[in-house]
């Protein structure tokens, strides 16, 4: 019975696991397509009319802003739903995610502010990613990966830390005297996350088996 | 300083430059032509490892002279004050920027190409066959030992005119258009890394795209390992190279929506499809997936190549590079 139950869980969480990466290459494919019509409508209308940058470029821009914010809002929302996955059961995993859900829209609605609540949904996905990393420092069993290794998991949690702390750079603070700072450390934080990830077994310290299979 | 003086020195490295790179232009024309050969014909195939020795010594012989001709630009043209008469600097033209650009991304195939050891056999005359149309690209199109840096001279000729008209409001103007570009792109850090990083990442893609086809073709796993391989090592200075191009585009471009701008925009189109790609082999255990990890890899190089062209075809800062 137990048996069944465990094979269950971890199926359903390969499930969550594949439907959240499916919606991140979507959306990330979406924009994607989004940037080469832009740029193709760039080139055709700068040909057609050379004074378009003057007349028609704030206008293409208002358009292509409208036209990427609900699909950058998802991002963001699928972004933040990956990180609690790392660590909580079925139960408590679609509790905690309808849970910052619930409390970025609250706040958005509350403040008005889209921004707001964005910023406030993705510092709680913050959090949780650092816990995520320290457990997985740690080497505590808590955190789930798809992929193998320590070394490897950290890169992954760093990685996605850093995607969170860039996408509150942008969401909340270009306006910011912290944005540089803040900044960097996004950049550390995906870049030695990226080379950890990729690189990890280069790292890796392999201690000798003892004589004696201690 | 002296604008005429200072003209001489330009002139006199452009010339030099053009004598010693105008045989090797040839020569790597020829190279060019005998790699796509060596990588078509099954009965040359034997020479292609000499050919790609050869092609690469080429151009890196080509490169070396490239720098003594950017050490040598770099001592004669400053940029002078005209109210103060103070050097305000010289002018570091970085290595990767208008005609060399092609050329560059040619260097770091060859280094990779000849760096490749997995698979050598049945992925180098794919990777000949790209180095090839890279190298007759770079010699035929851009130019850069006999037609070098046309945007630059352009602008600095501009300038020296400006200086020695002797018109006061005439040097003012050139002296700050000049200065302006002197420090905000040709000596910004900022070129010193980015287009290297993004060099280097086009240059590991390519090797990646070879072994993306080697595996449609076959049905070989090993090919989709060696894909991704030379693809994370692509991913790593291409995250860099973006992030880093960041905080420059808010200082440089501040107040505008720099993000949709047409370069940028194919840059970011390029990244996301990358990342898509690293995040669908994640799945590759499950059936028929390796379809889609095929397609979208086969499609982020073309968007690569797409990227690249972006930079002739549509106006904006990119295509000043």
């Amino acid at each position: 019975m137990h048996e069944v139950e465990a094979m269950e869980r971890s199926a359903l969480r390969r499930n969550w696991d594949f439907g959240l990466a499916l919606a991140t290459v979507i959306l990330l494919g979406s924009l994607g397509i989004q940037s080469f019509l832009g740029a193709l409508y760039v080139w055709w209308a700068q040909r057609s009319n050379p004074a378009w940058e003057q007349l028609g470029y704030s206008d293409f821009v208002s358009r292509m802003n409208a036209i990427a914010a609900p699909q950058i809002v998802l991002l963001v929302v699928v972004m933040g739903l990956c990180v609690p996955k790392r660590l909580f059961s079925r139960k408590v995993l679609v509790a905690v995610s309808g849970a910052m859900l619930a409390v970025g829209l609250a706040v958005w609605l509350a403040t008005a502010s889209l921004a707001t609540g964005l910023t406030v949904y993705l510092a709680l996905a913050g959090l949780i990613q650092v816990a995520v990393v320290a457990l997985t420092v740690a080497g505590t069993r808590a955190p789930s990966y798809i992929t193998e290794g320590r070394l490897t998991k950290t890169g992954s949690g760093l990685l996605h830390l850093g995607f969170i702390v860039f996408g509150l750079v942008v969401v909340a603070m270009q306006d910011s005297a912290f944005m540089l700072p803040v900044f960097w450390t996004a950049t550390v934080l995906m870049l030695g996350g990226t080379v950890l990830s990729f690189y990890a077994d280069r790292f890796a310290v392999r201690h000798p088996v003892a004589k004696g299979g201690e | 300083m002296d604008a005429q003086s200072t003209f001489d020195s330009v002139v006199k490295a452009i010339d030099t430059t053009a004598l010693i790179g105008a045989p090797i232009q040839w020569l790597l024309g020829i190279a060019a032509v005998a790699l796509a050969a060596a990588a078509i014909l099954p009965p040359l195939r034997r020479w292609l490892g000499h050919i790609l020795v050869a092609t690469s010594a080429l151009l890196l012989a080509g490169e070396l002279v490239l720098v003594w001709f950017h050490w040598r630009i770099y001592e004669s043209a400053v940029v002078v004050n005209p109210q103060t008469g103070q050097v305000t600097g010289h002018i570091a033209v970085p290595l990767w920027i208008e005609s060399e650009k092609l050329y560059v991304w040619a260097v770091v195939v060859a280094v990779m190409a000849l760096a490749m050891r997995r698979h050598r056999n049945e992925l180098l005359p794919g990777v000949a066959l790209l180095l090839a149309g890279l190298v007759a690209g770079a010699t035929v199109w851009g130019r850069p030992f006999t037609e070098p840096l046309p945007s630059f001279f352009g602008q600095y000729g501009s300038y020296l005119t400006g200086m020695a008209s002797g018109v006061p409001a005439m040097s003012m103007t050139a002296y700050e258009g000049m200065e302006g570009a002197r420090q905000f792109f040709y000596n910004t850090w900022y070129m010193w890394v980015h287009p290297p990083l993004l060099f280097v990442s086009y240059g590991a893609f390519t090797v990646s795209f070879v072994a993306t086809l080697q595996m449609v073709k076959s049905r070989y796993s090993a090919y989709e390992t060696t894909a991704y391989r030379w693809a994370r090592l692509g991913y790593t200075p291409l995250t860099a190279g973006m992030l880093l191009g960041f905080p420059w585009a808010i200082l440089a471009w501040q107040g505008e929506s720099w993000w949709w701008s047409g370069k940028v925009n194919m840059s970011i189109m390029m990244w996301l499809l990358y990342t898509a790609y690293l995040h669908a082999r994640l799945y590759l255990r499950r059936r028929g997936m390796w379809r889609l990890v095929a397609l979208v890899a086969i499609l982020s190089f073309l968007v690569l190549l797409l990227t690249y062209l972006a930079t002739y075809v549509i106006p904006g800062a990119h295509s000043y590079a």
